[in-house]
């Protein structure tokens, strides 16, 4: 039944990619460069957030007029900011507001195209289940950005986390205390958020570096054209839309004044957050905020069922269903001279090359560790010396085969 | 058609093409009795050796088939076996060797009428004239 699904899943993707293949060619099909995207994006998070926290401000009171400082149109002459802000500000955040979004998308897209080719199992679990983390993380620091804003939303959902948190059993309370950095809310909690924003984004790189280990050559930059491709969304996105603070509130004073009114599309946030007062409705952001949905919608209890029942769903993917492994590449110690052409191109580093004993011909021995092997040959393409084989389907059964061939041709 | 009969050997990665639905009990495609596949894992695992034995024993011509670049099931094997005809990665093709009669194609499991296509293109190419090296 999973077998057919994945096989269905696997026929439906290949053939949505030869369509688009139609039209980009298979060198620049940017579905080819589903990991390489969202590496790609992130790199977009970096720059812009790193213009953002120049000016950045994380205490109580200053938090939500920096990012609006940030951000504002610079129109001079205008009532509400006297300061023209930083020039193009608001396109800078917008590059970092939407290119979260395409980090998700693309994340995502990376992920299923993954899981529906059948990329996931078997040797892959360690790149599958680092992603697993990815997602986790790509999450956390998406939420802990909108954290930073400090408007309305950002105290919903710092209550409700802690709500969320409350019903934890033992250590609910003090997960509810160490997310504020305290007992309440200080400016300790806001500089605590920052701190999470950007030492998630350190720890995705960290996981990067984990999602690479078993991989030989991994692809981290797409096609030129893919990458043009991107680049105009992101800066279409966010130079029609550029993120800035117009509130609601705001509209409503001064929404009368046309330059005010022209930006009422770009309402990026709300009023500043004020302690102790919720806002009824959030606006949810379909890519990072469904957890709160979710609480709002199921309850605590289902939202923890829900987010730890599908992770680990996830975490458990690669290992089902299970194949026989019985063509796990083998070396032939006499014939191997150590000449490292097959833990060269193994793609998926499951060869090592190892010491010989002293005084023996040759230095090293190839030596292929059974779990990271896929059985894909491509060591035996790559031997000169017919060193390494893959037992169900030996070089010399592939050198008969050839020959019966020819002679049934000729 | 008036074309020569000739022998045309295949190395052929299982999921690039559909081969089960290709092909008949000889190893012979269905759609063009002249060519004969060896199936393999990947085409990753073609040496340029095979290739070359296929030559050297009678086959006319000879070609490697592996997935669409980009979407090797095994990350790179495609790319290698390119490299490796194409003189830039060992084991190489031998220098000697007629290009006009060693073929690649590098298609989806879905692009079964795409690589007949190029099949014959492949097959009409190898009546013309040597190209001038350089
Ligand atoms: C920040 C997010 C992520 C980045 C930057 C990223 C990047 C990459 C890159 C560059 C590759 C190598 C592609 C290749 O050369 O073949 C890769 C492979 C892979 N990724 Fe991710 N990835 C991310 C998230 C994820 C997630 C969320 C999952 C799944 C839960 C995942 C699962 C995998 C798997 C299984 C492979 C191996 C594919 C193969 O062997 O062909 N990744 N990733
Ligand atoms: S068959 Fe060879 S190249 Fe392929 S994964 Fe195993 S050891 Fe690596
Ligand atoms: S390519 Fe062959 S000879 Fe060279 S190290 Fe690997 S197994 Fe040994």
């Amino acid at each position: 039944m999973y077998r057919k699904f994945l096989r269905l899943t696997k026929s439906l993707t290949v053939s949505f990619e030869k369509l688009v293949n139609f039209v980009t060619t298979q060198e620049h099909n940017p579905l080819y460069f589903h990991g390489a995207l969202p590496l790609y994006t992130f790199w977009f998070l970096i720059f812009s957030g790193i213009l953002l926290w120049m000016y950045y401000i994380p205490t109580l009171d200053r938090a939500w007029s920096s990012v609006n400082y940030i951000s504002a149109l610079p129109t001079p002459g205008d009532p509400i900011n006297l300061a023209a802000g930083i020039p193009y500000g608001a396109v800078v955040r917008g590059i970092h507001r939407w290119g979260a979004a395409a980090m998700m998308i693309v994340t995502l897209l990376h992920m299923f195209r993954v899981y529906f080719t059948d990329r996931h199992r078997a040797w892959r679990w360690l790149p599958w289940v680092t992603g697993v983390g990815l997602l986790v993380f790509v999450l956390f620091v998406g939420l802990s950005g909108y954290l930073l804003v400090w408007d309305a939303r950002a105290y919903y959902i710092v209550v409700a986390t802690q709500h969320l948190f409350d019903g934890v059993p033992v250590i609910g309370a003090a997960l509810s205390s160490f997310l504020v950095g305290g007992e309440g809310i200080t400016d300790y909690t806001l500089t605590r958020f920052l701190f999470f924003h950007v030492g998630g984004a350190v720890a995705i790189f960290f996981l990067v570096w984990m999602h690479f280990i078993r991989l030989k050559e991994p692809v981290v930059t797409p096609s030129r054209a893919t990458n043009f491709l991107l680049l105009g969304f992101i800066l279409l996105a966010a130079g029609t839309l550029p993120a800035i603070n117009i509130t609601h509130e705001l509209l409503a004073k001064y929404g009368h004044d046309p330059r005010i009114a022209a930006q009422a599309a770009y309402i990026a946030s709300d009023a500043p957050a004020q302690i102790g007062t919720l806002v009824e409705t959030i606006r949810y952001d379909a890519w990072y905020m469904f957890p709160y949905w979710l609480i709002q919608n199921v309850g605590t209890t289902w939202t923890w069922l829900i987010l730890g029942g599908s992770t680990l769903l996830l975490c458990v993917a690669p290992f089902y269903p299970k194949d026989r492994r019985a063509n796990i590449a083998e070396v032939v110690e006499a014939k191997c001279t150590g000449c490292t052409f097959c833990s060269l191109d193994c793609p998926f580093e499951a060869i090592t090359m190892v010491d010989r004993a002293p005084g023996s011909k040759f230095k090293q021995i190839a030596v292929v560790q059974a779990a990271r092997c896929s059985e894909c040959g491509i060591c035996v393409g790559a031997c000169p010396f017919q060193a390494i084989e893959l037992p169900e389907l030996h070089s010399k059964t592939l050198e008969a085969d050839l020959l019966a061939l020819v002679k049934k041709g000729a | 058609m008036s074309d020569p009969k000739r022998t045309v050997i295949g190395f052929v990665c299982e999921r690039s093409l559909p081969v089960e639905r290709m092909l008949d009990e000889h190893k012979t495609l269905l759609d063009d009795p002249d060519t004969k596949f060896v199936v393999v894992p990947c085409s990753g695992m073609v040496k340029p050796t095979l290739l070359e034995a296929a030559l050297a024993n009678g086959a006319d011509a000879t070609f490697v088939c592996g997935c669409a670049i980009g979407d090797c099931h095994y990350r790179t094997g495609n790319l290698m076996i390119r490299e490796r005809l194409e003189g830039k990665r060992n084991p190489k093709l031998r220098k000697t060797t007629d290009r006009r009669k060693v073929g690649m194609f590098f298609v989806t499991m879905k692009d079964r009428v795409a690589f007949l296509e190029a099949l014959a293109a492949f097959k009409a190419g190898l009546d013309a004239p040597p190209a001038q090296e350089d």
